[in-house]
């Protein structure tokens, strides 16, 4: 897994968006950590002094959500593109073990995620600590600040690498990550709401949902959290992503590059999996047309969007399934 | 090198059954078949791209799948140098380096400069007859004992090829180096290839060194008094018919068809010079033929 060449190839394939990455924590710690201070100044009485300033400055707000789509996007550029190019052909006919392969890009990936994110982090944390408002981080432990987002991005980085080797290419890589990294949460949302449509049953999600959703992972604030330290979920859930890519990548059909899913196994899991997230989905919306308190009406309108959802959805994923988008270029 | 009973199954199709042969040093080995026969996905399999369904490709008896290490023994020149078109020829010698430990770089500047290559920043950049030249160079500055190469020549100029072939030509000649083409330019493996590895339906038709393959067959021109009895028909190629004046390929004289042949009592029989292209008609069949 330290074979030279494989980090000289990973970082010739990746390396114009580890700069992305880079100016997107640099926006995101530094830069807004100084805006922030100004504004506290400027606007003493606005910005009452509240943990929730913290917690938005180091965790919440929009730009995590970038550095997650930059992180899929990596992992899509060590994986996935591959498959889409010649570049897979270039990568399994080198010596080395498969397995190293895998290790190499996925150490690539995660320690150049910890090193941006340590560096910025510290950086902002340093310039808030000279600040007058050093009390504030008080108000915080490091591990909720800057662990809990760190193990959460190099998680979902980790669970990105573990979709690569199931899809057959970068889209359905980057599609499916963000779809999987919040799948227990949505389907519980979709079947949730069908309950409570028919049968008035109100259920609330379970917290666990929130930790079993790798996408969730680096917005959540440990403070509000009651069931266990996040951080006990996050290191299994990514050393369970870790060793099941590394295994899955050995076996690697590269005969399936370019199409949806690399193992055909998996294929009508996915077309009823698929079909019935879309009907429920497509009940949702149409329901949701119908003025609220019209309920009979809401419960066929909820049928009919089902129905026609399902019927486009089955004939949209029998032709997904089947594509494959290889560059064939000389 | 040994390829032992390697079949390759994909999407229910089973491309290659149970290839069987041996690639020894200093020899060029022409992997001929027509279009869809299975020599890419072969060639893909020798280097460890797919993993057979079946069977093992050895090196000095070792698994090239369970040990890759064996591979740096081995390099495989795809018919597109589409994977490495961003790498500049520095960042390109940089990563050979570290992947076959025996890279001559002094080798590889004496090669660029024999065959009128500049260094570039993106080997995108270079023409397709270059990129072609340029794939070889690299592949011989490995040292690696074994050169797979993907038609080589395909789509090259007249020029260019001759370059190409020139450069395979000596570097076998130099050293104990094994070049194993998969090529349609049955000409050119003719001119090269010391054996010949036929494919049909996935599966190794032949294997024999080139003369040995031509002496398997005559090729020779005839002319009857009527046209071609239709019992000799059945039993010879026909290459070419204009009238009664027939080319065709028989089997060679043990098969007894070249006395039926002359039984007839034809008004010309001119035994003519045979070629791979020859034998691959009598053996393959059909007249459009080859990838």
């Amino acid at each position: 897994m330290f074979h030279k060449a494989l980090w000289i190839q990973n970082y010739k394939q990746s390396k114009m968006l580890i700069w992305i990455l880079t100016i997107i924590f640099v926006i995101h710690l530094p830069f807004q950590t100084m805006i922030a201070i100004e504004n506290w100044r400027e606007y003493p009485h606005f910005y009452s002094a509240t943990e929730y300033d913290i917690y938005r400055l180091f965790i919440g707000g929009s730009l995590p959500f970038f550095v997650l789509i930059a992180t899929a996007i990596l992992a899509g550029l060590l994986i996935g593109i591959e498959r889409n190019t010649r570049r897979n052909d270039f990568t399994f006919s080198l010596p080395f073990k498969r397995g190293d392969m895998y290790l190499a890009k996925w150490i690539y990936g995660a320690l150049s995620i910890s090193v941006i994110h340590t560096v910025t982090f510290f950086t902002a944390y340093l310039i808030l600590f000279t600040s007058e408002y050093a009390y504030r981080l008080q108000w915080f432990s490091l591990t909720e600040l800057f662990l809990t987002p760190l193990i959460g991005y190099v998680l979902f980085f980790s669970f990105a690498m573990f979709i690569g080797t199931i899809a057959g290419e970068m889209i359905s890589q980057v599609v499916l990550t963000f779809i999987f990294a919040i799948f227990p949460f949505g389907l519980f949302v979709l079947l949730g709401y069908g309950f409570d449509l028919h049968f008035r049953f109100n259920w609330e999600p379970p917290e666990w949902i929130l930790y079993a959703a790798p996408l969730l992972f680096p917005f959540l604030n440990q403070q509000d959290q009651s069931l266990v330290n996040p951080l006990l979920v996050a290191l299994p859930w990514t050393i369970a992503t870790l060793a099941i890519g590394y295994f899955l990548y050995q076996r690697n059909k590269v005969e399936h590059n370019g199409e949806f899913l690399l193992f055909k196994q998996l294929q009508p899991v996915f077309l009823v999996g698929i079909v019935v997230c879309f009907a429920l989905l497509g009940g949702m919306l149409i329901s949701a047309i119908v003025p609220w308190g019209m309920t009979d009406l809401q419960v066929i309108a909820y049928w009919i969007g089902f129905l026609v959802f399902a019927l486009f959805s089955y004939l949209l994923s029998r032709r997904l399934l089947s594509m494959n988008v290889t560059v064939k270029n000389k | 090198m040994k390829v032992e009973q390697v079949s390759k199954r994909i999407h229910q199709h089973q491309v290659l059954k149970d290839i069987t042969f041996d690639i020894k040093p200093g020899n060029i080995v022409g992997i001929i078949g027509r279009n869809g026969a299975g020599k890419t996905t072969l060639l893909r399999t020798l280097v460890g791209i797919l993993d057979p369904s079946h069977g093992d490709v050895k090196i000095d008896g070792k698994s090239i799948y369970k040990h890759p290490e064996t591979k740096q023994d081995v390099i495989f020149v795809p018919d597109s140098s589409e994977a490495l078109k961003s790498y500049s020829t520095k960042e390109l010698v940089k990563l050979y380096k570290a992947v076959y430990p025996r890279f001559e770089e002094k080798y590889f500047n004496d090669l660029m400069d024999r065959f009128s290559l500049p260094p570039t920043k993106k080997i995108g950049n270079y023409s397709k007859g270059m990129k072609a030249l340029f794939s070889l160079v690299v592949a011989f500055s490995t040292k690696a004992r074994y050169i797979i190469l993907d038609e080589p020549t395909d789509g090259l100029d007249v020029i260019v090829k001759r370059r190409v072939l020139k450069i395979l030509v000596e570097e076998v000649a130099l050293s104990d180096v094994s070049v194993i083409i998969s090529s349609h330019r049955l000409d050119e493996l003719e001119f090269m290839a010391n054996d010949i590895i036929m494919i049909k339906d996935g599966k190794v038709d032949s294997h024999y060194e080139l003369d040995e393959m031509k002496s398997m067959y005559k090729k020779v021109q005839v002319v009857f008094s009527q046209y071609m009895p239709k019992e000799i028909e059945s039993q010879v190629n026909i290459l070419n018919q204009t009238g009664r004046v027939y080319t065709i390929i028989i089997p060679n004289e043990s098969t007894g068809v070249e006395a039926a042949i002359k039984n007839e009592n034809p008004l010309l029989f001119e035994e003519l010079t045979m070629s791979l292209e020859d034998v691959f008609v009598a053996k393959l069949g059909g007249e459009e033929f080859v990838s």
